[in-house]
């Protein structure tokens, strides 16, 4: 890939932990992503993944640690977190598309409440990102229409609308159907192609080593092990890479 | 002899029984009204992150969950004309009493339904970096009234029978009627039937309606 990865620290993250009770999640993670850079956290399921993701935007909360957004620490008390929140987008699992809204307001509505822009300005930019995931002659149809593909490349199309500077990825494609599998993953790819700095849990082990500038395998709250593609995927140093990569490839 | 008093009771006092049924919804229409602005407010602070504001709603649900809604009625009708630096009518007294006591029931309804939108929702919402109020506005509360609706028609159905009580402070309504039908005519059991009979339509008609809201609701899913 020609795509240049600038050395310019977007999120940095030092010394993060988190425990749900007795469980300790995520144990002293530093760790930090460059703009431009296309970052996928592997490892097996229950090993931190979706919770440090989850932590980058402080959907939850984390005990110990700080993380920094553009140079600010966003861990701090009197922090405005929903303005931060507005340059990081994020996509789930589970699509989380708004079903009382259609699929044009799902796209529009933030960017119209919270960086009061004018409605036509944000629908004529809807459409467009619309048109660009093949969803334009959706634009007024209800969430319920569309199908497991179509909601998740609306809600991609929804966190774009919003202009953020990177955007999470939490399994975006562990609950389509696998034929819609293809088109979710075409539209991260273009996005990364782009320039656009993306970190993605993903399961897709393919398109991780496709894709990626860089590899994070976790394993039971930690970073067990980081390199490019080819390092992680080719030649693990780690046993435990190693015989997770064995059981899923 | 039973039938032909009530025969003849309802052809010369059906407009007392009509104005009566008239009162009677017209006190639950305002009172489910009421009780549903004020029940949203007692919900969103039961909601809040503060620990004060739950303690305070908490309380508030349980004194008025937990004490006879006629002990409320007598209650408010004593304390109000004290405390107000005008004069209220007993009529005015009692509907507050019944906004206050319904507002209690449709807090807990609201938070429930509140609770029932799925919290991706909410995560998706902060995710785009929206405030906490427009979240609630515009994603979470339009999902959260298909959960209500339905349970807010059936407390209108609950206060068309509850009304009754302000019968106790005359306040003109269904049973009021009665009374007033009753102390001129002295065929108590006869008087009696009807209000129950017009009960009992008003309420059989608006549970048909409920339900019929609660299918057009379910598919609109």
């Amino acid at each position: 890939m020609t795509k240049q990865v600038q050395n310019q620290v977007i999120l940095r993250v030092d010394g993060l932990s988190k425990s749900f009770g007795k469980l300790h999640v995520l144990k002293q993670i530093d760790q930090h992503v460059n703009l431009g850079e296309v970052v996928s956290i592997i490892g097996p399921s229950g090993s931190g993944k979706s919770t440090f993701l989850r932590c980058l935007n402080l959907l939850e909360r984390p005990e110990k640690g700080h993380i920094w957004f553009d140079g600010v620490d966003i861990t701090k008390k009197k922090i405005d977190i929903d303005k931060h929140r507005q340059k990081i987008g994020m996509v789930f699992q589970h699509f989380n598309v708004f079903p009382n809204l259609t699929v044009l307001e799902n796209i529009t509505l933030a960017p119209v409440l919270e960086k009061k822009e004018p409605k036509a300005q944000a629908a004529a930019r809807a459409e467009t990102l619309l048109k660009q995931v093949g969803l334009l002659d959706k634009r007024d149809e209800y969430p319920r229409k569309l199908s497991g593909g179509q909601k998740q490349r609306l809600a991609i199309v929804r966190a774009l609308a919003m202009d953020p500077e990177v955007i999470l990825f939490d399994e975006p494609t562990s609950a389509l159907d696998p034929e819609m599998v293809k088109d979710v993953l075409n539209v991260i790819q273009t996005l990364a192609e782009s320039g656009m700095t993306i970190v993605i849990v993903t399961h897709e082990m393919g398109f991780a080593r496709e894709v990626s500038d860089r590899v994070l395998f976790m394993e039971d709250g930690q970073i067990a092990e980081e390199g490019t593609p080819d390092e992680i995927f080719g030649h693990p140093k780690n046993p435990r890479t190693a015989e997770f990569l064995s059981k899923v490839l | 002899m039973f039938l032909e008093n009530m025969i003849k009771i309802w052809q010369r006092y059906y407009y007392v029984f009509i104005d009566g049924l008239f009162g009677t919804l017209w006190l639950a229409l305002i009172t489910v009204v009421f009780g549903t602005i004020l029940g949203t407010l007692v919900a969103l602070m039961r909601l809040s992150r503060s620990k004060i504001l739950y303690a305070i709603t908490s309380v508030y649900i349980e004194v008025l969950r937990g004490t006879p809604i006629l002990l409320q009625l007598y209650f408010f009708w004593l304390l109000l004309p004290k405390i107000v630096p005008f004069s209220m009518s007993d009529t005015t007294c009692i509907i507050v009493a019944l906004i206050v006591n319904s507002s209690a029931y449709v807090a807990e309804v609201i938070r429930a339904g509140i609770q029932a939108v799925d919290k991706g929702q909410t995560e998706a919402a902060k995710s785009l970096g929206m405030s906490d109020g427009h979240t609630m506005r515009y994603i979470i509360l339009p999902q959260a009234v298909k959960n209500i609706l339905p349970a807010l028609g059936n407390e209108f159905i609950v206060m068309v029978k509850e009304t009754s009580l302000a019968s106790v402070f005359f306040v003109g309504e269904l049973m009021t009627a009665y009374k007033t039908v009753q102390s001129s005519t002295f065929l108590a059991l006869p008087s009696l039937t009807i209000a129950g009979i017009i009960y009992l339509i008003v309420t059989f008609i608006l549970t048909k309606l409920l339900r019929l809201l609660e299918r057009r609701l379910q598919a609109s899913d």
